[in-house]
């Protein structure tokens, strides 16, 4: 799952996750969504940038 | 001490803060960050866990979620005539059942005081599958920054120095300053130059090293601050900042009555 808050500043990103993921899905620039989501410190950007979504992994050994 | 308001919205602050000392600008940011009291998640009871997640790190997922603070209604619990032990003046329960397949977010959780929400409904907090279960308590409570960061109001709160941008008269319009500027304040305009937007620039003075005839002058002015203040949503930009400020007074009134004691 997406952290809650930015590790660095505290800012809560965990919204903006979601149109992130599906604008970046639809090959749209991820600066640009970033940019767009209101996302301008690159301590919040490398947050969403950097997340490898791991739940569909475990999923199956529950 | 005067303030010129450049941006105000629910969630961010960008002010001028004129005719102050140094310390009290950084005192209102540092009470900002870690003094003013917000309500956060800080206790969870989880009743049924079946999800991905450890009970841990969902407890901690909960805490980080911002909710809307009433200072009025609630007080810090140290402060609480229960002593802490939890009454209707100092937490409130908010409750959470689902069951999968679906995203749970923050928006489901139910609160028992519907002054006090979430601020952000759209926060997810795991992703359900089939059969999957999560039945939970969570007591909310007032704290402070300094204990917590799930209790801090105030994220990405800073001041720099106001610049004051001074191109002499003998300057021959180069241009070697334009493209050295990293956050293109200067222009030439018309074969001069020309400041832009003072508050962009960030006083590293690279314009005034490239200058071959010291054409350009960049001076922080003394006194004058612009602030940055960016809320998590427990409280409106503005109201977070007066909040600030009441801190201040309110400590500065505890150091007095403290002193006054002192013969």
């Amino acid at each position: 799952m997406i952290p809650v808050r930015c590790f660095t500043c505290g800012k809560v990103i965990a919204s903006s996750w979601e149109e992130y993921e599906r604008r970046v899905s639809e090959f749209e620039n991820p600066g640009k969504v970033l940019d767009d989501l209101g996302i301008d410190r690159y301590c919040c950007r490398r947050m969403l940038l950097s997340h490898i979504k791991l739940v569909d992994t475990f999923a199956p050994y529950q | 001490m005067d303030i010129d308001i450049i941006e105000l919205s629910d969630t961010k602050a960008r002010f001028v803060l004129n005719d102050v000392e140094p310390a009290i600008a950084n005192g209102l940011r540092r009470v900002i960050l870690a003094e003013v009291p917000t309500m956060a998640i800080d206790y969870v009871n989880i009743y049924d866990n079946t999800s991905v997640l450890f009970d841990e790190q969902i407890a901690l997922r909960m805490g980080l979620i911002p909710l809307i603070t009433d200072l009025e209604s609630y007080v810090l619990p140290e402060d609480c005539d229960c002593g802490g032990e939890g009454c209707t003046r100092c937490q409130l329960s908010l409750n959470l059942s689902a069951e999968g397949s679906k995203i749970i977010y923050s928006g489901d959780l139910l609160s028992s005081d519907p002054k006090v929400t979430v601020a952000d409904e759209k926060i997810p907090i795991i992703d359900l599958r089939e059969r999957q279960t999560l039945v939970l308590e969570a007591v909310a409570k007032l704290g402070i920054g300094r204990k917590h960061a799930k209790w801090q109001a105030g994220v990405g709160c800073g001041y720099k120095n106001m610049p004051v941008i001074t191109i002499k008269e003998d300057c021959d319009s180069c241009g070697r300053c334009v493209d050295e500027c990293p956050r293109n304040v200067l222009v030439i305009n018309n074969d001069k130059l020309e400041v832009t937007d003072p508050l962009k620039c960030n006083l590293c003075k690279l314009c005034m090293g490239i200058c071959d005839i010291d054409a350009i002058n960049v001076i922080e002015k003394p006194n004058s601050y612009i602030f940055n203040i960016e809320t998590d949503g427990s409280y409106p930009a503005k109201e977070l900042v007066i909040q600030g400020a009441d801190t201040i007074i309110l400590k500065a009134g505890q150091l007095k009555e403290i002193l006054s004691e002192i013969e």
